[in-house]
């Protein structure tokens, strides 16, 4: 167990923990866009720099991304000091520039307020490489998507720019994206992404869309679930249950 | 992808023969080997090599067009590049280029449609007492003076 300060505040944490992760838990915020519980860190948007010190740090002070530095003994972490915060507007002067048509960004900046206007790159789009996506689909197995290219010309992109063969339509790109950038179009029937149109398997209950059959056939095929998983949605499931269990009271 | 020229597949299957199946670390260097053997990266190529490593498609596309070395398009018998540094530059590089231009007809990345020359220009090659220089294959080509690359490339010297 160690002790750190967060904003003059004493908290508990355990070895290998990081900043964010001790923040987060005391309800203490730091801003962030790339990073995702459920994946591991990378430090790539910079929106979470926090500055840190120690007590025989003979008063110098460091700025380090909280997303990825682990806490130690005695640690005094600063999460709104003014170097913090004006970094944070260099940041998202920088990300405004590179996809002004951004909302969240939009409304990041706005919020913290805006120093410098860069010239906007004005291909509209909206990634801020953040490759939340790209990794996202790593972890999930299908390595449907990664960054191509590289400086200006750097985008998330399926192989040889053409629809993504390995992509199962599970959506998860567009949903994990921080900022809007993947274009996911759903009807009642269909999903549309990366160039390529996906079949819906529907709920047997209520008839709405559930998961794509591509989808559907990768998860059983690949992980531990009974054959009739992809029947009914959760919704149902939870009525249906919800009405088994009001029957059981009784 | 443009439909190139036909791919030399048993070449490429031989360069993967040098490397063993699965070897994820050796992914750079089977692409510079398939690169030296067939000239430059074609989609049968990544495929196979993504197939014969065992790294995902995407990643192998990834390398293949995050290095400058690489090249996803045929490229010509001679790799001619003219040297942009600031000391070739001043000595008349930029016509060099226009040179092409004009004799050839291409510019910056492109190929001549026989397949001879690819056109390609750098940031200072380290030979500035040489300039303007022209490299041409393996060979450094010394003080090209304005319209007589072409010439100085058929006679190889």
């Amino acid at each position: 167990m160690t002790q750190i300060l967060i904003d003059n505040r004493k908290f508990n944490a355990e070895e290998g923990e990081t900043i964010l992760e001790v923040a987060r838990r005391n309800q203490i915020d730091i801003p962030t866009l790339c990073h995702h519980e459920a994946l591991e860190a990378v430090g790539a948007c910079r929106l979470c720099t926090v500055e840190i010190t120690g007590e025989d740090w003979n008063g110098s002070t460091k700025l380090v991304s909280a997303c990825l530095y682990p806490v130690e003994e005695g640690l005094i972490v600063q999460t709104r000091s003014e170097g913090v915060l004006r970094l944070r507007q260099t940041v998202l002067d920088l990300l405004m520039a590179r996809c002004p048509e951004s909302t969240v960004i939009r409304d990041l900046a706005t919020q913290h307020g805006q120093v410098t206007e860069y010239q906007q790159f004005t291909d509209g789009s909206k990634c801020i490489m953040c490759y939340l996506c790209v990794r996202a689909c790593a972890k999930l197995g299908c390595h449907a998507i990664s960054a191509v290219n590289r400086g200006t010309l750097k985008e998330v992109a399926p192989p040889f720019h053409e629809h993504a063969e390995s992509c199962v339509g599970c959506g998860t790109c567009a949903t994990i994206c921080p900022t809007g950038h993947i274009e996911m179009v759903d009807t009642a029937e269909t999903r549309t992404i990366w160039k390529r149109e996906f079949e819906f398997v529907t709920c047997k209950v209520c008839g709405e869309p559930l998961i794509t059959k591509a989808y559907r056939d990768y998860a059983l095929e690949n992980r531990r679930l009974p054959n009739d998983y992809y029947t009914v949605c959760s919704a149902c499931k939870k009525s249906e249950l919800s009405g088994h269990f009001a029957r059981l009271s009784l | 992808m443009a439909a190139g020229p036909a791919v030399d597949m048993k070449a490429i299957e031989g360069v993967l023969g040098n490397h063993p199946r699965g070897a994820t670390d050796a992914l750079v260097h089977l692409l510079q080997d398939i690169q030296e053997a067939v000239n430059y990266l074609p989609e049968e190529a990544i495929r196979a090599a993504a197939d014969h490593l065992e790294v995902p498609l995407g990643k192998v596309y990834a390398v293949a067009t995050f290095y400058k070395a690489f090249s996803l398009k045929p490229r010509g018998k001679t790799i001619v590049k003219v040297c942009l540094g600031t000391t070739c530059h001043i000595r008349g590089a930029p016509v060099v280029v226009e040179d092409f231009q004009h004799g050839l007809g291409i510019g910056p990345g492109e190929t001549t449609s026989d397949m001879k020359y690819t056109l390609e220009v750098v940031n200072c090659v380290g030979a500035c007492a040489l300039a303007p220089v022209v490299i041409a294959g393996e060979k450094y080509l010394a003080d090209v003076k304005p319209g007589t690359i072409l010439k100085r490339l058929s006679k190889g010297k």
